[in-house]
């Protein structure tokens, strides 16, 4: 494989993932997932309403993909933060972890 | 799939990272060998690939949504389960600790179904489908059982957890999930995995069947 064309496959891959990242707030079903709706249909309400109001271990910045007061454009933000920050983690393992350059 | 904190017990959630973590290093080890410059650029597209992907829910009917998980796809293009399990670490890190998308307590759990289970079982389910039916029905059908199959396993843990009843749990985990691998993970695995093919072969070559090939070339010459 040639580093040349290995490059254009990162920024095909940049640009779908920004595209991806663009579209997913409007276009994403907000059902809930699989495991959401197993639990919603066979764990009784009582302890479904506990389990709910658990607080979870860490509170995240931009829980549930979204930007607090940002609306649409908060939860496009937020999706490409992270694509960004994914993108930038790996680069730095794989420079970190890649000890034959 | 993502289970949240409050799904699992902190002493079963404590197990799961036990069982994970020896996966993890392994999956770093495979990056110090494999890895190089060549490769990183490949990485990072597919990592950040597969994070934009899994905030992309797709409808699946019965008021239940669903998305890729991409371990078979990553491991496929790099021909190891350990790269599936490599960037499924790394997209769970951010999606814990960042979104709130499943919970860091469970994150070995999380690590455990859908960078191990499903990447191990797509990979070799599409190693062992590949030469009698070909790349794309290959892709297809491991991407779809290795959801599936980490779908059940995480109804397991459920049961395990007392959060679920088994019976219900795995029927209602398994009918989402047996939608949710066949749009949302083995149609789109199938669609990337064969435009790689077509636009770059040499990218699949790593693969066994290439190994075969390179043999049989060496020979002839």
């Amino acid at each position: 494989m040639s580093g040349k064309s290995n490059m254009k496959f990162l920024y095909a891959g940049i640009a779908i993932a920004l595209l991806v990242s663009a579209l997913a707030p409007f276009l994403a079903s907000s059902d809930p997932d699989g495991l959401e709706s197993a639990a919603g249909g066979i764990i009784e309400e009582s302890k479904m309403s506990e389990l709910e109001e658990m607080e979870p271990a860490v509170n995240s910045p931009m829980a549930d993909y979204s930007i607090e007061g940002m609306g649409k454009g908060g939860e496009v933000a937020a999706i490409a933060i992270g694509t960004f920050a994914v993108l930038v983690i790996s680069f730095v393992f794989g420079k970190v972890f890649n000890k034959k350059a | 799939m993502h289970i949240p904190d409050s799904f699992i017990p902190l002493g079963q959630a404590v197990v799961y990272w036990v069982i994970t973590i020896p996966f993890i290093f392994m999956s770093m080890k495979w990056a110090k060998n494999e890895l190089d410059e060549m490769k990183i650029p490949i990485l990072a597209a597919l990592a950040a690939g597969v994070f934009a992907i899994q905030a992309m829910n797709i409808p699946i009917g019965m008021g239940t949504s669903g998305h890729m998980v991409g371990a078979t796809l990553v491991a496929i293009v790099f021909a190891s389960p350990w790269a599936g399990v490599l960037v499924l670490t790394l997209v769970l890190l951010v999606q814990g600790f960042a979104f709130g998308d499943g919970g860091i307590t469970t994150m070995g759990a999380n690590i455990l179904n859908m960078g191990v289970v499903s990447g191990f079982v797509g990979y070799y389910t599409y190693v062992a489908l590949r030469k009698s039916v070909g790349t794309s029905i290959a892709a297809f059908g491991g991407a779809w059982l290795g959801l599936f199959i980490s779908a059940i396993v995480c109804a397991l843990q459920m049961w395990f957890a007392g959060t679920f009843p088994l019976v219900p749990g795995l029927i209602a985990m398994g009918t989402y999930h047996l939608i949710i691998g066949f749009i949302g993970e083995g149609l789109i695995t199938a669609v990337v995995i064969t435009s790689i093919a077509k636009s770059r072969p040499d990218l699949l070559e790593d693969s066994f069947n290439a190994g075969s090939d390179r043999y049989n070339t060496e020979v002839r010459a």
